[in-house]
């Protein structure tokens, strides 16, 4: 049996291994193909977005109440700083609820992109143990925050209530507004994962980027109080800025839900999510070199 | 700028190659019975794999000028990529039923060959094809750090392709087989590298794959662990499948394999059966010494 190779009868193997119905390692499959490679692999999806928020308050004695301490002392330190010594509660009513939600949400958002950013990197190992689409890991990163995040909104709602906020209709659609955040964040970390594997320096500029968004995203003041004009309608229509506007909208009576705002936050998501996954698809035989 | 040229690409460390050539499995495994050839599983054809690395660079042994030096030398911290040329236009055809062990020094593009094969690192040029499913077990076995033994498992089942019941339904079996007990409740950095090693080799032939690559997670058991594995391996090979073994111990390649390739600064030295293959690694080796 002739076993050795010899270099130059490439077609000569190629065509054995069609012959044989072998299929080629690590070539890109189809667009369709991927997605439906994604949807299978949905319960490993769920696996690691769980896994990843639960380990993350494991290593220490209180372990899982941290979900709700960390998220209320963060809310204590925000407002003894922006409502007690900066006092930035300018034209508005009810300041705490205002804060509380501003917060949460762009921590939320921010941490997000943020590990979104290195979750291929970070992961390496996984990457190179079991071929998987590797779209599973940035997706992952999105809903795990997403999941640590509901306990935080328990504590946020909460405190809307106490700070005097009455219940509306318009609560119910907090959970439409927190599904349409998650698709963003998802397509979000899809771009930037993406963009990391290709040039990883860039890893180290987008926590610059989020945290230039947490001054201009109105988190902390009201961006109509501060700034008007085209600079403050583009301020108030990023992305950010719209689903720190979008929660407050369904929780808060002084800020109005309007259709645009909607139309923005759905839009953005849309956006985000058909641009993450192709620009994300396209280098998917990729991942794993570095 | 960075690339290789292969008189510099030594990074081959000689005192690390630890070919333990009496310890090992026992005699009675001496000779595995000749299995059936079947038809092709893995064509590999004219595979090159360039990766980069970062956080280091390669020094040039003469470096002329002061200039050109101290700009060599600030290079170091600025920029420190090395695009390493692992494996350089391998060619061959493995086939049903075959077990093919892969020798070679310290840095000779093994485990990249392998990764490549099994899909998980991108090939540069050259095509790579496989009937079926692929698994790579590894030496660096952890798959997420921070987790349980028990969340691995279910996050390894799953990624492998299984469904939650599947894995649920073959948990028990994966931690016997692993033999590591109530350490499956602990996080994996707590475990020790045999029973990582343990764990992941576990993982992967749950789901019994067509073609199987380890990459010494042979090397790093106890004896009941190896004959443990030893048994697996003869599974998968009876169900017609492929098994690839790179390891340092000659014992090891010559108790599994009915054929071996022999691999150095990522060529293809020598292709063949394990006898003849190693008599000649062998033979290499010492006059290297």
């Amino acid at each position: 049996m002739a076993r050795q190779a010899s270099g130059d009868d490439v077609s000569e193997l190629a065509a054995l291994a069609r012959e044989h119905g072998l299929t080629k390692v690590g070539e890109r499959p189809g667009f369709g193909q991927y997605l439906r490679q994604l949807w299978s692999r949905r319960a490993f999806l769920w696996t690691m977005s769980h896994a990843r928020s639960y380990s993350r308050n494991q290593n220490n004695y209180l372990g899982q109440l941290w979900v709700i301490l960390s998220p209320l002392t963060l809310a204590a330190v925000y407002y003894l700083v922006f409502g007690v010594v900066l006092d930035t509660t300018r034209e508005l009513d009810n300041f705490p609820a205002f804060l509380i939600i501003g917060i949460f949400i762009f921590l939320s958002l921010s941490a997000a992109i943020n590990s979104g950013a290195t979750s291929i990197i970070n992961n390496i190992d996984l990457v190179r143990a079991i071929s998987f689409p590797r779209a599973v890991l940035p997706i992952s990163v999105a809903v795990s925050e997403m999941l640590t995040l509901l306990p935080a909104v328990g504590v946020m709602l909460a405190i809307v209530l106490i700070s005097g906020e009455p219940l509306t209709w318009r609560w119910l659609l907090l959970p439409v507004a927190l599904a349409v955040i998650l698709v963003f964040t998802a397509g979000g970390c899809l771009m930037v994962a993406r963009i990391v594997v290709a040039a990883r320096d860039l890893r180290n500029l987008i926590p610059v980027g989020t945290r230039l968004l947490r001054y201009v995203s109105g988190v902390f003041f009201s961006i109509q109080a501060y700034v008007s004009g085209t600079v403050g309608t583009i301020l108030e229509y990023q992305p950010f800025a719209v689903y720190l506007t979008l929660v407050r909208s369904c929780l808060m009576e002084e800020i109005p839900m309007t259709v645009p705002l909607w139309g923005a936050a759905v839009g953005w998501a849309v956006l985000f999510a058909v641009i993450g996954i192709l620009v994300f698809w396209s280098a998917e035989d990729e991942y794993g070199r570095d | 700028m960075a690339a290789t040229d292969p008189q510099n690409f030594d990074e081959r460390d000689f005192d690390e190659v630890d070919h333990d050539l009496d310890e090992g499995l026992d005699e009675s495994g001496e000779h595995s019975a000749p299995h059936l050839i079947g038809t092709p599983s893995v064509v590999v054809d004219d595979v090159h794999v360039k990766y980069r690395v970062f956080g280091g660079r390669r020094q040039s042994t003469a470096e002329h000028g002061r200039f050109r030096a101290m700009f060599n030398r600030s290079r170091r911290h600025v920029g420190a990529v090395t695009e390493v040329h692992a494996v350089r236009g391998v060619s061959f055809t493995a086939h049903h039923g075959e077990s093919i062990g892969i020798v070679g020094l310290n840095g000779a593009g093994k485990s990249t060959l392998l990764r490549a094969v099994a899909g998980l690192m991108p090939v540069s040029s050259g095509d790579v094809y496989v009937a079926g499913t692929s698994a790579l077990l590894g030496v660096n076995a952890a798959l997420v750090r921070s987790l349980t033994g028990e969340r691995n498992i279910m996050i390894g089942g799953l990624a492998l392709g299984l469904t939650k019941a599947q894995v649920e339904e073959k948990f028990d079996e994966i931690v016997e087989f692993a033999g590591i007990k109530d350490f499956v409740h602990l996080p994996m950095k707590a475990y020790s590298s045999g029973m990582a090693a343990r764990l992941r080799f576990a993982i992967s032939t749950a789901a019994i794959p067509d073609v199987l690559m380890i990459d010494e997670a042979l090397a790093t058991g106890d004896a009941a662990f190896r004959a443990r594995s030893q048994e697996r391996i003869e599974q998968i090979r009876d169900r017609a499948g492929t098994v690839f073994l790179v390891s340092h111990s000659m014992r090891a390649i010559r108790n599994t394999c009915d054929r071996a390739i022999w691999m150095d600064q990522g060529q293809v030295i020598d292709d063949g059966p394990t006898d003849e293959v190693m008599d000649r690694y062998a033979h290499e080796l010492k006059q290297r010494r």
